[in-house]
């Protein structure tokens, strides 16, 4: 049997509650990133945010781009990530300090800054449909190969640059006339 | 609440100001980049939620975030890239011990 | 003919380009080239000067002149300043290149004999044949730009040569006192060029006195009292006369050529030579008379009690210089040429038979240790008595006519004060110059006994150009100056200044000898008798051809000096009238607090200013650079405290 649209015995619709429990998911493990003394727990929350974003990317009616976060963000950054700390923790790596001396005035900052953005969206009546439009996949594969292939191959060649610059970066013994210092 | 941009962008603010957060508080440098990831994750946010509810960005806003994913994925590349590089050099994660530039 | 013209400077510049060049390789053949340079120069010199002088072509009445090549291109300055490298000869040009080159070569055959022994003369003799470049320039230049050149060279050939010994303090510091005071004068010699830029925008001197009658009077009065001051300064006229005698530090050849005869007189040949523009400014001409009469009585009353030979020689210089410009002032033009060609003989003459016994006594120039020198050194003696007679004005030698024609002139154009003063500068000339004769060739000798014994005449070649001086120091004035005011440099002179004196309205009365003229030259001449008298009466005399001898009475001397009265003229001519000290206190002293003073604020105002925005800005640097920790956080903290302020800005404005 199909549910309803709304939580039974409630005017709560589920979309609602779907939406308030992925964010406070997401926002949690966001702040958990920024705030845990471990690192490796770090990057594991950062996994669950990665995750909780791309649910809230299917309440906006956007399946591939959920797809598309679930495998590029959680598939590959957050494993690059991952392996990043791996390479570069060493087992007397100082843990004794997470942040900053300045943390604290980063932390009025990040609060001023969410203050404006929020206060902004709020007080700007925006021209809104009122409603989630459905987005098909087919829809972006014909505008991502039709009007926006150049800008696509464009993103191929960045992508291959990028590789070829991590290796490079990467590589213990830099080629030697090859870097440049200045 | 759901069907507000309103709420959307809400969260986005709130997401982007943690990793601003995260960006200007924490020490280590993958913590950093993994605070910038947050941010790029809410630019995203953004531009979805916007493609959703307004009807001239519909599937075009879906165009742009996917780009914006791979340049982030780009990003990410060199960005680990660079902070294995440092480490090698410096034989430490932490960035404020990165201060060279200031001499 | 034209052409030969480059030649005259040119020969003594390439002497001084070889002379310095090899002269210290060959220390001993070092003054074969300057003085062949010299007498090639004066050979050139005397073909182009006689064909002046008779105005032939192409020289003319008008004279004639050559441009060599476009010195300062027009396009060169905004406002089309120009000027071209060009000589210029008239025959008041010529007069000066006869005075120039003759005497200039005399000097260099003397100073063969004189600077024998000084191991430096190589370097003497390419700072004098530098000298003989550097005034012929100045005499041939056909535009301001170029005679200032020249002025300013000779200006530093003085300077060079008044220091010649430098390691001897006095003539080091003399130099640069010459050197400084000139400067004051050649100040206004250059702010009188750029007057007469600024009213007529040529500089080239025919086309300026042409046009001059067309410049503002003011700016006439101006410019003819600016280029007097760059006149004062060269001729050593007061108030800036005090360098010349201070001049006498330099070897005495260097005395006789540039300090007598030849750089002192650029500036009555500037004043001569800018006869239209003195000739339109008539208040000028009184400042001239007047500058000139009085340097005249105050420099004599000065050689009255000096003691050093030459420093008697050097005051009468000035007052034969101030004789020189009252006569320009009261409009005698060719008087004062005459007595400038004149004096620059028998001044030349003087100096270097003082250098002649200078160089006998071993190098002693006070006159109370000498005496006694007549029949010791004859040539020497003979021809300083020559010179002597001819500066006191007995006729017929030169001074006389060209004194007499100076004060007659002075007379008849009614300036009867500068008469007055000039007749009695006459009497004084002739009374210190037998002073000088009486303390040094005649009565016992004061001689050092060491010294006494080797006494000795000159070398030929510095006996050759005294003997050759003294024929025109006897006879130039017969010569060129009879009949009076009708002689030869009349005739040749008379275009250069014809115009002048037409304008002047000073007629040009004949001479009447049986007149107003005669009157006068006796009376002249009679003074001069008396005081030469009195001269022998207390300082001594020994002519035996004449029967003349005399015992010098040197207690008389002292008596009438400590009189009551004539005391403090005694003092205060000893002392020169206490100009060094009155310039010492004023403008070493009082201008020395000024300069302190300026330096205070230059340090500490000035200074202080520039150097404390410096510390400042760099004391803000210090403290700031503290901000640029390296860390990238801190820069990104930047970055958000930024955005948020411009956010915040954006959100007023928009709320707003």
């Amino acid at each position: 049997m199909p549910i309803g649209q709304t939580l039974p015995f409630t005017a709560v619709r589920w979309d609602d509650v779907l939406f308030v429990v992925l964010a406070i998911m997401l926002l949690g493990s966001a702040l958990l990133v920024v705030t845990m003394r471990d690192i490796i727990r770090c990057g594991l929350a950062m996994i669950a945010s990665f995750a909780s974003l791309a649910g809230i990317y299917v309440l906006l009616g956007n399946p591939l781009l959920a797809a598309t976060q679930v495998l590029v963000y959680i598939g590959a950054i957050s494993i690059l990530v991952l392996f990043a700390i791996m390479l570069t923790e060493t087992k007397n790596a100082p843990t004794r300090l997470v942040f900053q001396t300045q943390a604290w005035v980063g932390a009025v900052a990040a609060v001023v800054i969410a203050a404006i953005i929020a206060g902004t969206v709020l007080t700007t009546t925006w021209p809104s449909t009122g409603a989630v439009a459905w987005t098909a996949t087919s829809d972006i594969a014909t505008m991502l190969f039709g009007q926006y292939v150049l800008p696509f191959e464009a993103v191929s060649v960045l992508l291959t640059a990028a590789v070829v610059g991590g290796v490079l970066l990467a590589r213990r013994e830099p080629p030697a006339g090859k870097e440049d210092r200045s | 609440m759901s069907s507000s941009l309103d709420s959307y962008l809400v969260l986005s603010g709130l997401l982007f100001s943690i990793g601003t957060f995260g960006f200007l508080a924490r020490r280590n440098a993958i913590s950093m980049l993994m605070s910038i990831e947050l941010m790029l994750n809410a630019v995203n946010l953004t531009i979805i939620a916007f493609g959703a509810f307004e009807q001239p960005l519909h599937v075009h806003a879906s165009v742009i975030a996917l780009i914006v994913i791979a340049v982030a994925a780009a990003e990410a590349t060199v960005g680990l890239a660079i902070v294995i590089a440092i480490y090698r050099n410096k034989k430490t994660p932490l960035v404020d011990e990165y201060d060279s530039m200031s001499e | 003919m034209t052409a030969l013209l480059p030649l005259i400077p040119i020969l003594p510049l390439g002497g001084f380009v070889l002379t310095g060049l090899l002269g210290r390789r060959y220390p001993d053949d070092a003054h074969r080239i300057a003085v062949w340079a010299v007498v090639a120069s004066w050979v050139v010199a005397s073909i182009v000067a006689v064909m002046a002088l008779l105005h032939a072509s192409p020289f003319g009445t008008g004279g004639a002149g050559i441009t060599l090549w476009t010195w300062i291109p027009a396009n060169g300055f905004a406002n089309g300043f120009n000027a071209s490298m060009g000589l210029f000869v008239d025959p008041l040009t010529a007069c000066l290149l006869i005075v120039v080159t003759t005497i200039g070569m005399l000097v260099h055959v003397y100073s063969i004999g004189y600077m024998a022994h000084d191991p430096g003369r190589w370097r003497f003799f390419a700072y004098l044949n530098l000298f003989m470049f550097s005034m012929l320039t100045l005499v041939l230049a056909d535009n301001f730009l170029l005679v200032f050149a020249g002025w300013e060279l000779v200006g530093l050939c003085s300077y060079l040569l008044i220091g010649f010994w430098y390691p001897r303090r006095s003539a080091a510091v003399a130099a640069k006192k010459a050197f400084l005071v000139n400067r004051v004068g050649d100040m206004g010699f250059a702010l009188g060029i750029m007057a007469i830029w600024t009213q007529l925008g040529t500089l080239n001197m025919q086309a300026v006195f042409a046009r001059f009658g067309s410049v503002p009077h003011e700016w006439q009065i101006a410019i003819a009292l600016l280029i007097f001051c760059g006149a004062v300064g060269k001729s050593a006229q007061f108030p800036l006369h005090v360098w010349l005698p201070d001049a006498m530090e330099g070897p005495t050849p260097v005395s006789a050529l540039i300090h007598a005869a030849t750089m002192v007189n650029a500036g009555v040949y500037l004043v001569a030579r800018c006869n239209p523009i003195f000739g339109a400014a008539p208040e000028v001409m009184v400042v001239v008379a007047a500058i000139g009469i009085f340097t005249a009585i105050l420099a004599a009353s000065i050689a009255f009690t000096q003691t050093d030979i030459k420093r008697v020689l050097a005051y009468s210089t000035l007052s034969q210089l101030g004789y020189m410009f009252a006569s320009l002032g009261v409009g005698a033009w060719t008087a004062a040429i005459f007595h400038l060609m004149s004096h620059g003989f028998f001044k030349g003459l003087l100096f270097l038979d003082s250098g002649s016994v200078i160089h006998s006594v071993d190098g002693e120039q006070d006159m109370r240790k000498m005496g006694g020198l007549a029949r010791k050194i004859p040539i020497t003696y003979a021809t300083m008595l020559v010179g002597s007679i001819a500066i006191a004005g007995v006729p017929p030698l030169a001074g006389f006519f060209s004194k007499d024609e100076i004060l007659g002139r002075a007379f008849k154009n009614g300036f009867l004060w500068v008469w007055a003063i000039g007749f009695v500068v006459a009497g004084m000339t002739a009374f210190y110059m037998f002073r000088l004769m009486g303390m040094t060739f005649w009565g016992p000798s004061h001689v050092d006994p060491e010294v006494e014994h080797h006494i000795h005449e000159s070398p030929r070649s510095m006996t050759g150009p005294l003997v050759l001086l003294a024929i025109p120091a006897a006879l130039l004035g017969l010569a060129i100056g009879f009949p009076p005011e009708t002689g030869l440099l009349h005739q040749w002179l008379a275009p250069v200044f014809a115009s002048t004196i037409a304008a002047s309205g000073h007629t040009e009365a004949a001479y009447n000898f049986f007149g107003i003229d005669g009157a006068l030259a006796i009376g002249t001449t009679a003074l001069v008798a008396v005081a030469i008298v009195l001269a022998w009466r207390f300082f001594g005399v020994e002519i035996p051809a004449l029967g003349l001898r005399a015992q010098p009475r040197p207690d008389q001397v002292r008596a009438l000096s400590a009189r009551q009265g004539l005391s403090l003229l005694y003092k205060g001519s000893f002392n020169k009238w206490w100009f060094d000290d009155i310039n010492n206190k004023l403008f070493v002293e009082w201008g020395g607090r000024v300069a302190a003073a300026a330096f205070w604020f230059d340090r500490t105002i000035v200074d202080g200013t520039v150097n404390g925005i410096g510390t400042v800005t760099a004391g803000a640097g210090m403290r700031l650079r503290r901000v640029q920790t390296g860390r990238v956080q801190n820069y990104a903290l930047g970055i958000a405290l930024g955005l948020i302020v411009m956010a915040a800005g954006y959100l007023y404005l928009a709320v707003r």
